[in-house]
């Protein structure tokens, strides 16, 4: 079964926008975002997919950063915070969001009254 | 916080193998996968949880890697001919741009400058009535023959040389812009 490669794809194409969403709720730190994407098994990524991603959002300049102190014991954390051109990208993203989404019930819509 | 030796020792095989990057990137990739690493440690994971978490170092660094090399080295048949289109384009019209303009502009400015002077000598000539030799050349219509009013001359030499210089300046800006845009579009198409 391809379902797997499916999500995999699905989650190439969704992690940034879900990322994005969450900086936008608070500044975090790769750690945080991290931990936060791995309740939800579909978005889960380890390491290796998310600091390079925050890279280069960071480099596209929707995204900052800024090294912080933390809690006793532990080294600085790096916050990412949205950008005003982030911001601009995530209204845009919502959008094709909700264009993807209507399609989708459209289609299966379309389907059902097909079948029935 | 005392981190463990194996950890020390993946970051710095990390930092060997980000060398493509330059040094502040590579330092703050390798603090902040670092500083994972403690976040990781604090929530209680061991040394090889950590390390098996992360991966291979030379992984870890190529997905960082990941989008340089791969700009670096793509090889696609519309790349080339893009690139080869560019440099035909850019090389010919180098070749006849670059050099006539580069003539023009001095020569313009300089042909602006001597203009006016001319003029003020034969001012000079015919207010202190010096009669200098081939002077008669000089003028708006010399080889016609018609001797304008020499006040009117004057004033005609000085815009002339006005409208050199700035023809020359002119022809000096425009090399400079194609120059510019020229290797701008180079250094994007061979990126």
């Amino acid at each position: 079964m391809n379902l797997d490669d499916w999500k995999s794809q699905i989650k190439r194409g969704t992690l940034e926008f879900c990322i994005l969403l969450m900086i936008r709720q608070k500044p975090s730190y790769g750690y945080e975002i991290i931990s936060t994407l791995e309740k939800y098994p579909i978005l889960s990524a380890k390491e290796n997919t998310i600091y390079p991603l925050l890279r280069r959002l960071l480099k596209e300049g929707y995204i900052s950063s800024s090294w912080q102190e933390s809690a006793e014991g532990l080294p600085p954390r790096k916050y990412y915070a949205v950008t005003q051109d982030g911001l601009e990208y995530i209204t845009a993203m919502s959008q094709e969001w909700e264009n993807l989404l209507s399609a989708i019930e459209e289609i299966k819509g379309a389907d059902n009254n097909g079948n029935g | 916080m005392e981190m463990d030796k194996r950890l020390d020792l993946y970051l710095e095989k990390v930092e060997k193998y980000l060398k493509p990057l330059v040094i502040s990137e590579r330092v703050d990739i390798v603090q902040e996968i670092k500083s994972e690493m403690c976040e990781l440690s604090a929530n209680g994971f061991s040394a090889e949880q950590i390390l098996e978490r992360l991966g291979e170092p030379k992984a870890l660094a190529k997905s960082y890697l990941g989008d340089v090399i791969t700009r670096d080295s793509s090889f696609g048949w519309s790349r080339m001919l893009a690139l080869f289109a560019y440099y035909s384009l850019a090389g010919l019209s180098g070749m006849v741009i670059i050099p006539c303009l580069g003539i023009m502009a001095p020569t313009f400015m300089a042909c602006g400058i001597v203009c006016p002077i001319v003029g003020v000598v034969k001012m000079i000539d015919f207010l202190l009535g010096l009669h200098l030799p081939f002077l008669q050349y000089v003028g708006i219509f010399p080889e016609s023959g018609v001797e304008l009013n020499p006040l009117l001359e004057f004033v005609g030499c000085i815009l002339i040389g006005v409208a050199l210089c700035l023809a020359g300046w002119l022809c000096w800006k425009l090399l400079l812009r194609y120059i510019k845009t020229v290797s701008q579009t180079g250094r994007r198409l061979s990126l």
